[in-house]
């Protein structure tokens, strides 16, 4: 599921946007390099990756309490077009491209201000980390997708979280199972 | 699905519930606890703490802490009065300039945590210490009195403008504690706007989004674009704004300055941020919780009173209470951890 051709592994198994334009821009100029273009100019606008934005602006979503549900549900079928969730090809590119977000928000996750409590004088431990980089990843996938009764819709976002998760720590399949078990 | 969104909206507003049965026992324990002066007094008494407490819930968002900001409001207290009774200032003037000089400080706060590296907590204990040493300097340790009365006396020296500005604020200060649309005070009505506007920003603004975000993941949130660092120092500069209008309004009430008052007036500040719901982990929390647990700890601290329950004990029940508050986010957080 998902395969695409091995010339893109390096592509989407870079983090860092400037050096992803520069394996970009080497590409041979093809119909699958030009849509590649395209989804990285609008992940990446105005100095911010605005998909990783979505995804943390997700998760904040997950259990946001509101007066009318229907603005939620408004904003999260607001993001999720923006996502890229409700295209009909390419679905390979964007469950690849998906991951490479989740990767990125992963990366973060081993920072020593992660998940640390008492305003910040209490650090977390590393299995503390890991849990929580679970919930997060959690809430802003399979959470939301239940919260909102978007799983149709959120199918190759919450695949390709999960997927991502799943190899960041062998704790993570567990947790995650815990979680959707609630 | 109904019924997880009822159970959503009673969790989220639970704490108003605490505040209703507390109400209901104080009236139980004394029915002039809802008589309509009590009720106009907590809501003087809580203004100050409710202001102080929006720019708090900021800091307190992004897991950060700010225990300046009693220090900034016994400055703001003794630098307005000070330009007013002893330089004959204007009395907005004299206002404006000690926000802005608050601001500043937290202006200063944020440059300390955010571009320094100092942690909050130390960098703000070291404001505290130095603007509430500045405060004693300029008002020589002793109180700067009156301001009410003695305003068109004290810094006169004979010259007319001085005059003129000190009766004017003779005329114009006491508009804060004395007078409001009708029975509601003017400084209640302050607060009121206050939160309006946190409320703004918190749930309506791009700003109130990155407050949260930095709260629940910083290296995340700048990743992927936000700046961190001018951030901070946003939020430290609003709440060193919020303290210098809570110090204004506890000037304009007690009409008379003091360095040495509102010792431990952070701590309740914290626990009514706290009590509100914002967690002490970052990135949850929202305004109504906030006001609930400022009217929480106002109806507390005025219950007490009536009911003729020692200052001591007091602080001992506001410990507890804090306590409490921090106990229980620590302790829901670790259940959601399984």
């Amino acid at each position: 599921m998902y395969e695409i051709d091995a010339r893109f592994n390096d592509y989407f198994s870079e983090l860092d946007p400037a050096r992803r334009l520069e394996i970009l821009n080497a590409m041979q100029d093809d119909e699958d390099s030009q849509y590649l273009h395209r989804l990285y100019s609008e992940r990446y606008r105005d100095n911010k990756d605005v998909w990783l934005w979505r995804a943390i602006c997700l998760e904040m979503l997950y259990g946001q309490w509101r007066l009318f549900k229907s603005s939620r549900n408004k904003e999260v079928r607001g993001i999720l077009k923006e996502l890229h969730a409700d295209n009909d090809s390419h679905h390979e590119f964007i469950y690849r491209e998906y991951r490479n977000v989740a990767r990125r928000y992963l990366s973060t996750c081993k920072s020593s201000g992660y998940a640390s409590s008492l305003m910040g004088l209490k650090q977390a431990s590393d299995d503390e980390k890991v849990i929580k980089a679970c919930l997060d990843i959690w809430q802003m996938s399979e959470g939301i997708a239940r919260q909102e009764n978007l799983r149709d819709n959120m199918q190759i976002w919450i695949k390709a979280l999960y997927d991502e998760l799943i190899n960041y720590d062998p704790l993570c399949k567990l947790e995650y199972s815990r979680l959707s078990s609630k | 699905m109904e019924q997880n969104r009822f159970a959503a909206a009673f969790k989220q507003n639970a704490i108003w519930l605490v505040f209703i049965i507390e109400i209901a026992i104080f009236a139980y324990f004394n029915p002039k606890f809802l008589s309509l002066p009590n009720i106009i007094n907590i809501s003087r008494q809580v203004s100050y703490y409710g202001i102080a407490s929006i720019g708090m819930t900021f800091v307190i968002l992004i897991a950060g802490i700010d225990l300046s900001i009693a220090s900034i409001v016994v400055l703001v207290n003794v630098v307005c009065a000070y330009l007013m009774m002893n330089l004959g200032w204007n009395m907005w003037l004299a206002i404006l300039v000690s926000i802005i000089m608050a601001t500043l400080i937290g202006v200063l706060n944020g440059f300390m945590v955010s571009t320094i590296g100092i942690p909050a907590i130390i960098a703000t204990f070291a404001s505290q210490t130095i603007f509430r040493g500045l405060a004693y300097i300029l008002s020589g340790g002793l109180p700067i009195p009156d301001v009410l009365r003695y305003a068109p006396e004290v810094g006169l020296n004979g010259n007319p403008t001085l005059s003129f500005f000190a009766r004017w604020t003779l005329n114009h200060w006491s508009i804060f504690p004395k007078t409001g649309i009708g029975l509601i005070p003017v400084c209640a009505i302050i607060m009121v706007i206050c939160f309006a506007i946190g409320s703004f920003i918190l749930n309506k603004s791009y700003f109130g989004r990155y407050f949260y975000a930095i709260g629940g993941n910083e290296e995340a949130s700048e990743l992927s674009g936000i700046r961190v660092s001018k951030m901070k120092y946003l939020i430290y500069a609003l709440s060193g704004f919020f303290a210098g209008l809570a110090g204004i309004i506890v000037l304009s009430r007690t009409g008379s300055a003091q360095a040495s008052s509102l010792v431990g007036f952070e701590f309740e500040v914290i626990t009514c941020v706290v009590l509100g719901g914002v967690s002490v982990a970052g990135g949850i929390g929202h305004m109504s919780g906030v006001i609930a647990g400022v009217l929480i700890i106002g109806s507390l601290k005025s219950g007490m009173v009536m009911m003729n329950v020692s200052e001591y004990t007091q602080m001992v029940v506001q410990g507890l209470v804090l306590a409490i508050a921090v106990g229980f986010d620590c302790f829901s957080k670790k259940r959601n951890a399984g």
